[in-house]
């Protein structure tokens, strides 16, 4: 197929762009479009602009609804551009085979690196192949990790490569990911998101699979975890901005997502402390970098509460991927060297070169740079740090000659000169038209056991000319088309869906993470807190609307808010209400205010978002992320505070809806559940507090506001059909155990709940017996004696149980953080001793 | 000369810790002027599991874990060295400094040497600045052997500095230490050990102990003693050569190695990690006692 007709000469949106002598992606130097792009070129064709951009709404659109489920912040990078690249079978199979080569040349490398040379290691060092300061001169290099005498089976599971072609068709290799790589996570959302936007091309161009690639990997690590054993992923948790990848590969994999602090080194093996007490894993891949995760024996540089990691990996009973030390040889160190490494170490000639690439500490190269040019533009060499990408707190890199010698002289040894060539373009969207533009792309491998697998796909990204890489997470989908003559021996329908829809199969119950019982304990707390606020506010401003006289009294108003909103003597009534309202809405320093609820909220709900369902997920995602709360809302736009406040107030009825039916009552939803109880409680307990303070003015319409904002009037007046009287509102409130909003309701859930948590033996824990004494003093309570007034006019019973009730709350709150979630205390480092002070021989004193 | 070492370490928590695990370097190297006779780690209270590792560099380690309640914790090691007295060298006969970098580093036409290599570079705790390289450039004349430059830089850094004990601590860095020119012998090892690698020269940080000599007609006091650092530099035809700049000589029958790595980190001789126990206090004893006053 030519283009020709509608497209060369009427339709200008779909222009290919080619530019002379640069290779275009879609388009040969004849001006046709190339074969693998026709299916492709043909369907947007058809589909027209309009078409196309509503295709790339939808991506959009699904990559948020995935990407915002795992992420903190909107650095999601969704924004990504939506066209997909095609490969053609036979550019694939050589970047596989170039791929898999390097996978085997890091393996070999590092084995030699670390190796004994009583093991025929260390050949690379010793035949001057690699130069030492390469390999000492590297803060990467893990000298705890150098010469054991029991080596790690392998040092990698995992590689991923950024490569690019150039203007004139090579590939080249731009990075190797070796330390923590891991973005497999975003490899398999951006492909879900761009199969299901564009499913019509991608069911019709036979686009090849990933599926079969990662059974393959799960194959690998059942066999390594054994039967009984666990795979746990090590995460730096949700401020690490790869938090997404490891969470979406997680649940793909069935792998524990931890954190380091989760992880203690006992014995020689590596534990996950759970609610039942510690449970051996055997197999961990690392998200984290390996300069944070041994704390014994790299106590500098260990992330907070590491354990001792590498004692378990060289005692065998854990099994590392990768290995800690791999990223000695990660971003750049492989590049300078690489041909000569794979001739030692391989036998082999390399087919897949790297771009341009200097090491400092060789004179030679020093020499060359001094030429320049340096800096980022094309043909200019950018200086980077050996082993990783240059992060924000770094130095610049040198532009300059006299930056440039200062780093010779300090630290050459640790750095790179990188020169991105002129890069071949690929068809992009810009404005609603599609135009080309210089790109690069991320590849996955993994070993399966006898042989590395490459995906056949990858995260594609736009860069600019002479660089930087891009930061990848989400980018366009690289499909890779299958050879004509190929047998299908991938399944045709995608086991992706099966298995995400499979998620919450984990193996539940006990194996549940001690940080993640308090995490999600304090979620259901943070809801409850929430909800009494956004309640509190809806009747306050619903009053202030009305206008009516009783109700709308700003005294009457102010003392129902002041449960929530700290006092201000100082002001009048109604200054003193305008202005706690103001605090609740937008002051981060109000305690009980929304901005601190919330935040906290959304916080914990991200943490422990493995275990609430997604569509609960979605709902606190929703309230809190609201753009409205950011707005400075006060009474002043009450109606619109009003609309947002009951927006918040029905999706937090939702969370706790999808929470109550789509969760398995395992250990997650117990603690989420006690959680709630207890805040609840809590909240009745101090209402009531309140109205023990004696005769209310005004108590009919205060009595009805506290109905309102527990949500019982119609209970209220389905039973009494009356005014609000106080005896009969605190039984309703206090001693009415068919309430969901009352006291002893609460009582009775959490007791219920906490009999079910584990004992340590045959009596009841110390939690639930304190439950059990509140609960049964309230039973033997009536609402009379309960309302009684003394001759002040205080109801001096209620107030003394109130005020114990909200304390042995706190108390089983805190007996749980003690009995439960103490594991998830974390180890800090010890004073080192036999710090060297040691003065003279004979004692003198040194002039 | 025939010592026993006792070297005390004692943590105190003030709540009850519930588990703690130790990175002990405690245990004597052999050398060629050194036979270590007998050497034992006691731990009270008694641990699970201690396992013995030997590092890169040929130290023996142990990492023993405790994960019982415990308040306190107490380390104590104790060997039987036997030292002798080293070799004697004149140091102007050694490798001009300029050959030493190029044939350690493999610059030449022969491949690196694996012993010194690891050596030559700038660790975490042994960065210099251009005050400290200028500080090292001085004694680094060109063509001038190596181990004479090292001589030099000994006597400097004992002359140049302050001994102050408590003015630097543990983390302390060299530029930081050179600044103030006052540290302890620690600090003193780390500033000649980034000077010398400031120009790629292979040295290596020693940790060790130090019999002292009680004053004229007093009795020895036990467990007065400390540890120390020093560190060697490394000549093709000497191999490693010692040198104490906290005294200002090199090291001899007084002289005890315990270990050697790049820098404090690599041979700090107890760290660890404590799950609990709130705030703590340390203590430390080290005792060495001499048993013969001849080599045997």
């Amino acid at each position: 197929m030519v283009l020709s007709g509608p497209i060369a000469a009427a339709e200008r949106w779909l222009s290919l762009s080619p530019r002379g002598g640069v290779h275009h992606e879609a388009m040969a130097p004849d001006g046709s479009v190339r074969p693998h792009w026709r299916g492709l070129i043909g369907w947007m064709e058809a589909a027209g602009p309009e078409g196309l951009a509503a295709t790339a709404r939808e991506l959009e659109r699904a990559r948020a609804e995935s990407g915002i489920a795992f992420s903190l912040g909107p650095d999601a990078s969704t924004a990504a551009d939506p066209l997909p690249v095609v490969i053609s079978a036979t550019d694939w199979q050589a970047i596989e085979a170039g791929i898999i080569q390097r996978a085997r040349l890091a393996e070999a490398a590092l084995a030699d690196v670390y190796g004994a040379p009583e093991q025929g290691h260390g050949r690379l060092l010793s035949e001057g192949i690699l130069p030492p300061g390469m390999i000492y001169g590297s803060r990467a290099f893990a000298a705890h990790c150098a010469g054991w005498e029991t080596p790690p089976a392998r040092y990698t599971y995992v590689y991923e490569a950024d490569i690019a072609r150039t203007a004139s068709g090579e590939w080249v290799v731009l990075a190797d990911r070796l330390d923590a790589p891991l973005g497999d996570g975003w490899q398999i959302a951006n492909r879900i998101a761009t199969s299901q936007s564009f499913a019509e091309p991608f069911l019709d161009l036979g686009v090849r699979r990933v599926a079969s690639h990662y059974a393959r990997f799960q194959e690998l690590l059942d066999s390594l975890t054994g039967w009984e054993g666990r795979l746990a992923l090590l995460t730096g948790g949700e401020r690490d901005p790869r938090f997404f990848s490891h969470a979406y590969l997680a649940r793909y994999l069935n792998a524990a997502l931890v954190e380091p602090g989760d992880v203690t080194v006992r014995e020689g093996a590596a534990f996950v402390k759970t609610l039942d007490g510690l449970k051996k894993i055997d197999v961990m891949l690392r998200g984290v970098p390996d300069v944070s995760v041994d704390a014994l024996h790299r106590q500098r540089t260990a992330a907070p509460g590491a354990p001792a990691l590498s004692l378990a990996v060289r005692s065998g009973a854990l099994t590392l991927g990768n290995a800690a030390g791999s990223s000695v040889l990660a971003h750049r160190a492989l590049a300078p060297f690489a041909h000569a490494i794979a001739g030692r170490l391989l036998g082999e000639d390399l087919t897949l070169a790297d771009a341009p690439c200097l090491w400092l500490g060789d004179p030679a190269a020093q020499e060359e740079l001094r030429a320049g040019p340096l800096g980022t533009g094309p043909d200019a060499w950018s200086i980077e740090p050996l082993t990783r990408r240059r992060r924000a707190d770094d130095p610049p890199a040198p532009v300059e000659a006299a930056a440039l010698e200062a780093l010779f002289e300090d630290d050459p040894e640790a750095h790179i000169a990188l020169r991105i060539p002129a890069l071949a373009e690929t068809p992009v969207l810009r404005d609603g038209r599609v135009a080309a533009a210089p790109w690069m792309m991320r590849v996955f491998a993994c070993w399966t056991g006898e042989e590395w697998s490459v995906a056949p796909a990858g995260v594609a990204a736009e860069i600019p000319p002479g660089g930087p890489i891009p930061a990848l997470g989400f980018g366009k989908d690289v499909w890779v088309l299958a050879n004509a003559d190929d047998q299908p021996s991938e399944p045709s329908r995608s086991l992706l869906a099966d298995r995400l829809a499979t998620g919450h199969l984990r193996r539940t119950g006990r194996d549940l993470l001690s940080r993640v019982a308090d995490e999600v304990f304090w979620l259901g707390r943070n809801t409850e807190r929430a909800e009494a606020t956004l309640r509190l506010l809806s009747v306050c401003l619903r009053r202030y609307l009305s206008g009516n006289r009783i109700d709308a009294d700003p005294e009457l108003l102010l003392r129902i808010v002041s449960t929530h909103a700290t006092e201000r003597p100082d002001l009048t009534p109604p200054q003193a209400f305008r202005d706690a309202v103001r605090r609740l809405v937008n002051d981060e320093a109000e305690p009980f205010g929304l901005p601190a609820t919330l935040s906290a909220l959304r916080s914990g709900a991200v943490r422990a978002r493995m275990s609430i369902s997604e569509e609960g997920w979605r709902y606190i995602d929703r309230l809190s992320s609201d753009p409205r709360w950011r707005e400075g809302l006060d009474l002043r736009q009450s109606a619109e505070l009003l609309r947002l406040i009951e927006d918040a107030v029905r999706n937090l009825a939702a969370f706790s809806g999808a929470a109550q039916e789509n969760l398995t009552r395992n250990y997650a939803w117990r603690f989420l559940e006690i959680g709630r109880r207890i805040e609840r409680g809590m909240e009745a307990a101090r209402v009531a507090e309140r109205l023990a303070g004696g005769e209310l003015p005004n108590e009919e319409s205060t009595l009805r506001a506290w109905l309102v904002i527990s949500d019982s009037s119609s209970a209220y007046r389905n039973r009494y059909m009356m005014m609000p009287r106080a005896a009969a509102v605190l039984d309703l409130l206090v001693l009415d155990e068919a309430n969901p909003r009352a006291l002893a309701f609460q009582l009775t859930r959490l007791e219920a709940v906490l009999a079910e948590l584990p004992k340590d033996g045959p009596y009841r824990r110390p939690e639930h017996r304190r439950a059990l004494s509140l609960l049964t003093e309230l039973r033997l309570l009536d609402a009379d004696t309960m309302a009684q007034t003394d001759d002040d006019g205080v109801r001096r019973t209620l107030a003394g149980l109130m005020s114990r009730c909200r304390k042995d709350l706190s108390e089983i709150s805190d007996l749980l953080g003690r009995g439960f979630f103490a594991h998830s205390e974390v180890p800090v480092a010890l004073q080192h001793s036999g710090r060297a002070e040691h003065e003279g021989p004979i004692g003198r004193e040194r002039g | 000369m025939l010592y026993e070492v006792r070297h005390t370490t004692t943590y105190s928590y003030a709540r009850s810790a519930a588990f703690s695990q130790h990175l002990l370097r405690l245990t004597p190297r052999e050398t060629d002027e050194q036979r270590v006779h007998a050497t034992r780690i006691e731990i009270d209270p008694r641990t699970e599991a201690i396992t013995a590792e030997t590092d890169m560099f040929g130290n023996r380690a142990h990492v023993a874990t405790v994960s019982r309640p415990h308040g306190a914790l107490t380390i104590t090691a104790t060997s039987r060295v036997e030292r002798q007295a080293p070799s004697q060298f004149i140091f102007e006969a050694g490798a001009p400094w300029e050959q030493v970098r190029d044939q350690a580093l493999g610059r030449g036409n022969a491949p690196p040497v694996p012993a010194a290599a690891p050596f030559a570079f700038p660790s975490e705790m042994t960065k210099a600045d251009d005050a400290i390289r200028a500080y090292a450039a001085e004694s680094l004349a060109p063509g001038r052997p190596l181990l004479a430059a090292a001589m030099e830089l000994t006597s400097r850094i004992y002359t140049d500095f302050e001994y102050v004990p408590g003015a630097t601590g543990a983390d302390t860095l060299p530029a930081e230490s050179f600044g103030a020119k006052r540290g302890v012998c620690q600090d003193f090892a780390h500033v000649m050990l980034a000077a010398l690698r400031a120009f790629r020269l292979p040295a290596r940080y020693v940790s060790g102990y130090l019999r002292t000599l009680p004053p004229e007609g007093q009795p020895r006091l036990e467990g007065a003693d400390a540890s120390h650092a020093w560190l060697a530099v490394w000549d093709p035809v000497f191999s490693w050569v010692d040198f104490d700049p906290t005294n200002d000589i090199v090291p001899g029958l007084d002289h005890i190695t315990l270990a050697w790595g790049r820098d404090f980190a690599d041979v700090s001789p107890v760290s660890g990690l404590v799950v609990g126990g709130g705030p703590q206090t340390l203590s430390v004893g080290v005792d060495v006692k001499p048993l013969s006053a001849e080599a045997a």
